[in-house]
């Protein structure tokens, strides 16, 4: 009687894999909701160091002044200050450009006014080709 | 007299099942894409209005290089989600700098309104931390062709 109650016990010498596809759903769920793609961009610029001055002759300064409005005025060397456009700033970069490669622009931004129009003149010189731009805050005088 | 007609016609042996056994590799492909590509937060985005330009650079830089200092409209500078006093920006970052070679990167994400009096603090206070590399963040302009 016990021979025939017997059974043969089956062992698999497999691992089982049916819950593969399971485990597989479960990371990339949790990669999926845990990814962050970065969005680093922006206008790269490099500061330059903290002692150091660099003496520039006063013809090969492109002076860009921009007010609390949002107002930019040019200088070049020594004409009249004019008040131009972002957007024609690129033109009259390249100009300028053309005729002294030396030269520098310095843009100086009033302390009131709003980081967006320092970045639309810094935008539109980068756009030129400006390689030697200086940023500063324009000194009020009390 | 066909088979069919005497009732031996057999059955059509296509499945009317969807084919389920590569649903575990395209699993696999996507995982292995999104565990390359993931980037953990390190902290939260602060909210400010972007600031828009159409010279905007892909910044190529290692992750770990980046730095990210974030100025509010108010003017309140964060730093791995704390706000940080401004005159205590150049301490905290200057050992960071130093033990990075110089290969720091500031990634400024300014708010499109702060006053420019803010950024100008903060450049000086990067200039002696012995930063140089920083990086305006600042959205891609698209512009209309005007030709």
């Amino acid at each position: 009687m016990s021979i025939l109650r017997s059974r043969k016990r089956r062992i698999t010498d497999e691992i089982p894999t049916s819950a593969m596809a399971d485990i597989a759903f479960l990371l990339l769920i949790f990669f999926l909701m845990a990814t962050a793609f970065p969005r680093d961009q922006g206008l790269r610029v490099v500061l330059p160091e903290e002692s150091g001055v660099v003496e520039v002759g006063q013809s090969d300064v492109f002076q860009i002044i921009i007010l609390p409005d949002g107002t930019i005025r040019v200088r070049e060397g020594d004409a009249a200050e004019r008040s131009v456009l972002p957007r024609e700033l690129e033109a009259i970069w390249q100009e300028q450009a053309a005729v002294n490669s030396e030269m520098v622009a310095a843009v100086q931004t009033h302390p009131a006014a709003e980081h967006r129009h320092m970045i639309s003149v810094l935008d539109a010189l980068q756009l030129a080709g400006a390689g030697r731009i200086s940023l500063q805050m324009l000194e009020i005088e009390p | 007299m066909s088979i069919r007609r005497a009732g031996f016609a057999r059955r059509s042996k296509a499945l009317t099942q969807i084919p389920g056994c590569s649903l575990a590799d395209i699993a696999f492909l996507l995982l292995i894409f999104f565990m390359v590509s993931t980037a953990f937060r390190r902290e939260t985005e602060r909210p400010i209005e972007w600031p828009t330009a159409a010279a905007t650079q892909q910044i190529d830089e290692k992750h770990d290089d980046i730095m990210y200092v974030w100025v509010e409209r108010t003017g309140e500078v964060f730093i791995n989600d704390l706000s940080v006093p401004m005159e205590e920006v150049a301490a905290l970052i200057e050992p960071l700098s130093a033990a990075s070679g110089s290969s720091l990167t500031i990634s400024l994400r300014a708010d499109a309104r702060v006053p420019y009096i803010f950024i100008d603090q903060l450049q000086t206070q990067l200039k002696r931390a012995g930063t140089r590399r920083v990086v305006f963040a600042t959205d891609l302009e698209r512009r209309m062709a005007t030709n």
